[in-house]
Formats: structure tokens, sequence, C-alpha cells
């Protein structure tokens, strides 16, 4: 008799709970099926725990802050998609979230995208972090909005651009749609900064960037909550270190 | 017994005799076969062809490189009245024999290139005369045209006598070969016909001899024909006017199709072409598509194609569409890598494809938007990054080497986003102010330069945090006015 069937009257609940029982216990009927799901969870992004959700599989891109990390669906950032990183103004730190993952796009021999970033792109800076400035374009901020969504769209449809960076304060959830879409297609991922959140956002991620109160002298802290995320329940709020590099320089 | 040998019904090697025995074929067989190769010779055998050599002396002072794009040029003109134009030193030879009726004899035939090689001759600044003559070989006509007597020589018969008459420094020889034929009392070419051939190879060698036979039609004559530059224009009348642009995509793609086809036949790749729209009584609309890489892939060009209709506004509808090739290169590929997970080939492909990808954004939001960037040695921060449209970039060689350089000697951290113009901020009751209250966090870094150009750079660099959670880079005057501005964001 299959241990499927008989458990398979039960409530699905222990269904699982099953099936690892009897991993564990390695019986020979299951011993096939049971490593193929926790497979299928670690890799198919379609696939989730109806309990705990964050911090589980391992299909994400590292954030390179272990922190974040823990609290991602798939451990990182996405493959594909559109990701909204929302700071209520420029320079909170939300370039240093991504700087792990720039620095792996490079070394993957793929290209950086900007779009019209609200100042000059400073390429010391860029040097600085590591980030070679020949795999770098910059889109102008003068660009009309309406070129500056066309590249988005064209680029996160492209299979090898590696990374899209967006500027734009305000997009209406049609044109959200769309660039979600767009990136679906694609292989690349895209990213929106904006000021403000917007709820129906069909994005596959939203992050918020908070910093500490500056009078605890807390300059490279900042707390990010994850408003959203496919696969995540409800908002989960980490706290990281940020300016790896500049609190060395300091100390 | 019988003898094995005398039987004829056994043409096989017997395996009694000692020796095999070679099998001849039956020998009637074969005067019939060189009697038909005799006939077939006859028959084929056609009127000896005529060669008109123009010599340009004056070409003689510039480089060979130089020489060669003029004679270029200047073949083009005699492919108006042969097909076949060969190269020679400062000359050209062209076949005439076969279109000697047609333009009504050699004078037509010169009087025709006359005017337009003058005039040819004047637009490339060079002297304008030429010398010219005909005979039926290659070699013997350009001698003839070397000589300058304009000589014309229409059977092969009088070659050797016209020949004969010519001096021996027609036949252009080096100095020490020179001297030696006029040491041997040799002053004309028929001099050198009274001589045996053998003790001549001896003396001059097989180039001196080669070139007297081919004059006189013994040798073959190896020749390197001009091969006109390919271009391609093709040109569309649409039967109705089109007003939306839309619609002109397909009869675009057939067209591109076409390119396609004609530059896989010649193996080129295109890099610049002009896609021209016409209008009724309106000067046509011409958009000019170059492209970063080479491409001969219709489906690519009509994207781009495409690009541009959707940037474009037409004056009036279109009568019809035409497209020109204005550069060929040319055609590249990329190796295939054998082992799949060879990482510089599925670089090099995803680069093509990424190009592909620059080149749509390239025409769709014009080239100066699209910027790439680069560090510069420099101490003054705003001076340190440069932007650059995308194809200047490529020209320059390793334009990160001044980055790998600032990356080995830590300097104290510069801000990703750099202000154009640096924002003053206001200090009140001994507190910075720029949207909110300003913290200092770390610094000074003292930056001074550009004192010898006069206007004098003279900053205190600090780390800061706004109220609101934006981290600062911000400066102070360390001369004037000793304001406080804000240079950058930490983002």
């Amino acid at each position: 008799m299959k241990p499927y069937s008989e458990s398979s009257a039960k409530a699905p609940e222990p269904l699982f709970n099953r099936a690892y029982s009897h991993a564990d216990a390695g019986n020979q009927d299951n011993i096939a099926d049971s490593p193929s799901i926790e497979e299928l969870l670690n890799h198919n992004t379609n696939l989730w725990r109806g309990c705990n959700m964050a911090g589980q599989g391992i299909h994400g891109r590292s954030t390179g802050y272990p922190q974040l990390d823990s609290i991602l669906p798939g451990r990182g950032w996405p493959q594909k998609g559109l990701i909204e990183i929302i700071s209520p103004q420029w320079g909170m730190g939300e370039l240093q979230l991504l700087i792990p993952l720039m620095r792996s796009v490079i070394e993957q021999g793929h290209w950086i995208l900007w779009i019209s970033p609200p100042h000059l792109l400073y390429a010391p800076a860029l040097v600085q972090a590591g980030i070679s400035t020949d795999q770098v374009l910059v889109v102008n901020l003068e660009t009309s909005c309406k070129d500056a969504l066309w590249s988005m769209e064209k680029a996160l449809q492209t299979n090898n651009c590696g990374l899209v960076l967006a500027w734009q304060t305000w997009l209406p959830g049609k044109v959200l749609r769309r660039l979600q879409l767009a990136a679906e297609t694609g292989r690349t991922l895209g990213v929106l900064f904006k000021h403000r959140d917007s709820k129906y956002s069909q994005s596959k991620m939203r992050l918020q960037i908070k910093s500490f109160s500056p009078q605890a002298g807390s300059f490279n802290k900042a707390e990010v909550t994850i408003i959203k995320a496919r696969g995540n329940f409800q908002p989960l709020t980490t706290q990281l270190e940020l300016y790896r590099h500049h609190s060395q320089h300091t100390a | 017994m019988e003898d094995p040998n005398s039987t004829s019904q056994l043409p096989l090697p017997s395996p009694f005799s000692g020796k095999a025995e070679v099998v001849k074929l039956p020998l009637r067989d074969r005067p019939s076969l060189a009697l038909k190769n005799k006939v077939g010779k006859a028959q084929s055998k056609k009127p000896t062809s005529l060669w008109y050599a123009v010599y340009f002396p004056q070409l003689a002072e510039l480089s060979e490189s130089q020489q060669d794009e003029q004679l270029n040029v200047l073949a083009a003109l005699l492919e108006n009245i042969s097909a076949t134009v060969s190269f020679h030193p400062q000359a050209l030879i062209c076949e005439i024999r076969s279109s000697l009726k047609y333009f009504g004899g050699i004078e037509a035939i010169h009087n025709k290139l006359k005017g337009p090689l003058a005039e040819q001759l004047k637009q490339l600044a060079l002297p304008e005369y030429f010398l010219y003559a005909a005979c039926p070989t290659v070699t013997g006509s350009l001698l003839l045209a070397r000589s300058g007597h304009n000589g014309l020589i229409y059977q092969q018969d009088n070659l050797r006598s016209a020949l004969g008459q010519l001096s021996t420094n027609v036949l252009h020889l080096n100095k020490e070969q020179n001297r030696r034929l006029y040491n041997m009392g040799i002053r004309h070419l028929r001099d050198i016909w009274r001589l045996p051939t053998n003790d001549l190879y001896k003396r001059f060698g097989s180039d001196f001899i080669n070139l007297l036979n081919r004059a006189l039609n013994l040798a073959p004559e190896p020749t390197r024909n001009y091969v006109p530059p390919p271009a391609f224009s093709t040109t569309y009348d649409l039967p109705y006017e089109i007003d939306n642009l839309d619609r002109l995509l397909p009869v675009a793609g057939e067209m591109l199709e076409q390119l396609s086809e004609f530059l896989q036949r010649r193996d080129l790749c295109t890099s610049h072409l002009l896609f021209s729209l016409k209008h009724e009584k309106r000067s046509s609309t011409v958009i000019n598509m170059s492209l970063r890489q080479p491409s001969r892939s219709s489906e690519h060009l009509l994207m781009l194609l495409g690009t541009h209709f959707s940037n474009l506004i037409i004056p009036a509808p279109v009568i019809a569409a035409k497209i020109k090739v204005k550069k060929f290169d040319a055609f590249m590929t990329h190796s295939e890598s054998l082992l799949s997970e060879d990482k510089s080939a599925t670089k090099q492909y995803s680069d093509s494809n990424l190009n592909q990808f620059m080149e749509q954004l390239k025409a769709k939001l014009g080239g100066h938007f699209v910027n790439s960037i680069k560090t510069i040695a420099e101490h003054c921060p705003e001076y340190a990054t440069q932007q650059m449209t995308y194809e200047k970039m490529e020209k320059i060689e390793k334009p990160y080497k001044v980055g790998q350089e600032l990356k080995k000697n830590p300097i104290s951290p510069r801000p990703l986003f750099l202000l154009e113009k640096p924002e003053q901020l206001v200090l009140r009751n001994g507190k910075l102010y720029h949207r909110k209250s300003i913290e200092i966090i770390s610094g000074p870094e003292r930056i001074e330069t550009y004192w010898w150009s006069g206007t004098d750079v003279r900053r205190d660099y600090y780390v800061a945090v706004e109220q609101n959670g934006s981290r600062l880079w911000i400066y102070r005057e360390r001369s004037g006015e000793k304001n406080w501005y804000l240079h950058g964001y930490f983002a």
C-alpha cells in the first residue's frame, strides 16, 4: 500500500509532515520523492511553503547583506523582474543596497544601464566600490520620460543587459504593469527608485529604506522594510550596515 | 604447345610469364582523338583580342598606395568601354576588340575616353596627359604606350616588327641590366630578338624572357583585373500613397531582405545606409542609419528602421522608398566556442546581442543621450569623472586604467551622485541647513588644486548626514567668504 493514498484522505497539512518523516526514516518507497520536493522549493520561484516563506529556497541572487537575504524569498534578489526601492529622498543609501549585486553583474560580463539618474553619476565612487565603469551606460536626465520608459522596457526585454536602474518619482499602475511584463519576458533585473510607495504596484518586490535617526551616530545603519515580495505574506523589516568600505576608512 | 603471348584473346598478363605485361590501348584510337582536338581548336579559335593601354607616366612620382588609389578611380572610367580592365604599373589596359564594332572603331573609343580621363586627372590634381597604344598583347600594348608613339597594331603578325623598333628603355629594367644591354650593343628590342634565348636567360633571368615572350604572345599573360566596388541601391514605387509609416514596414522589410541577400552573396556587411522616403512635390525624407557594428541581418535592420519610424514625422504621404548603402564592410562572424562553458565566446555573443539593443537605444534617443562614464586622474572632484557618448568611448582603449590606479590607493569615500553645480548651504545659529539640519560625520579632507590656473580650488570636504536621513558630501571654501556647499549624495 502506498503511503501517499493513505495520507491524502486526511488534511493536507500532515501530508508534508508524513513525507518528511518517511524521508528521515529512509523509507525505500519514498526516498526518491522527498528530496525532489526540497529541490523544487529551493529552485522554483512559483512554489513555496504556506507558513513561513521568507528565507526559503535559494533561487535568488545574494544581496551581499546576510540580514537582507534572510528576509527575502529565495534568499536574495530575484533573477529577473521589477523591484521598486522607495526612499523618501535620494542619498539614503538606496544604491548601496545594490552595490554587491552590481559587482556580480559586472563580473559576469553584463552591463548596467542607468536611466536618467537624478544627479551626475560619479565614476570614482563606482570604481571605489569595485565596479568597472566600462560596462556602465547612462541615459541622460534630459531624456523625455516617454523615451526613458521606452528604453527601460526594451532593456528589460533583453536577455543580457544585466541590470537596469531607473529613477522615476511617479508612474501610473498601467506603466508599472507594462514594465513588469517586459521584465518577465527578458532575463534582466530592473530596479525602479521612487520617493513614494504606490500600494497597488505590480512589481515583484517593493522595498523601503529608512535610516535611523542620525543623532544616534549611526551613519552606516539603515532599516529596510520589504513591503511586498512575491512569496512573502507580511512586511518584514531588518537593519543593515551600509557603506562598509566607508566605515573601514573612517575607523 | 601454343605460346601464351601470341594469343590475341588473352590480353591479361599470363600467370606463366615472368614479368607483367603492359596493356596498350589500340593504336588507331589515338590519332582520331588528336584530330578531334585539332578540329576543336580550329573551330573555337577566336579573333585575336586587341588591348588598349593607357599609360600615366605622371603617377610614377606618387607612392604605391596612392597610385593604386588613383588607378582605381581611373579604372572606373575604362569600365565604360570594356568589361576587362587590368592594372599595371602606372597603366591600365583594357580589351577592346569585342566592343570595337559597337563604338565604331578605335578612334571613336579613344575620343570617348579622352575627355573623361582628362577631367578625372584634373580632379586628382595631376597633369592632364596620358599615353596610349593598342596591340594584340597586353604587355605589347604596355610597351608601345611607354614608348610614347601612340601606336596601333591590329594584326599579330605585325607585332614583332612594330615592337622591334622600340628602344630598350620601355622595358623598365633596373640599372644593372640596362648597363649590360648597352654594353652588349643592344639599343632596340629587335637587337634582343637576334640573340639566342638560352644565353639571354642565363644573363638576364627568367623574368626578362617572360616579359618579351608575353609581349609577342608566346607566353600566357596573367592580369590583375579591376573589380568594381559593390553598390546597392533599390527603389520601390508604392502603388498608392502611404500616410502611416507602420504600413510601410512590410515593404521596407522586403527591400531589406533584398539587401541582406545581396550582402550575403558577396560576403559583406553594411554599417551605414540611407533609407529615403519620397514625397510628391517635396524633397524626400532621408533616414540616416549608421550602425555601431556592421550587420546584414534584415530583421535587425528592420527593427532599427521601425525605431527610426517611430520618431519620424513625415511632411507628406510617401510615394516611394529607396535604400542606398553608403558603406560596406567585410563580414566578420564570431567564432563559436568548442566548449559550451567557454566564457569569452559567450560574452562575445551576448555583446553582439547587446550591441543590437544599444543601436536601437541610440536610434530612438539620439546618440548624445546615451553616455559612458570614465574616471580621470584628477584631484578636483568635478573633473574626475567624464561622460562621453558611447561611440567615442569605443575608440579609447582601456578607458578604466586610471580607475584601476585609483582602486589601488584608497582615497576617502566619494559619493555616487555628484551635483553638477554645488548648492550653497545655509549657516544659521552655528548650524548648517540644506532642507533639514546637517550634522558632520567625518572630515575634513582638504583638496587644493588649480592654483596655477587662477580659479583656485581650496576646499575642505566633509561627510555629513541630514536630519531626514540623506548622506551628504559637503565642503567649505577655504578662501573668500568661506561658504558651505553641498556637492554630492552618498546614495
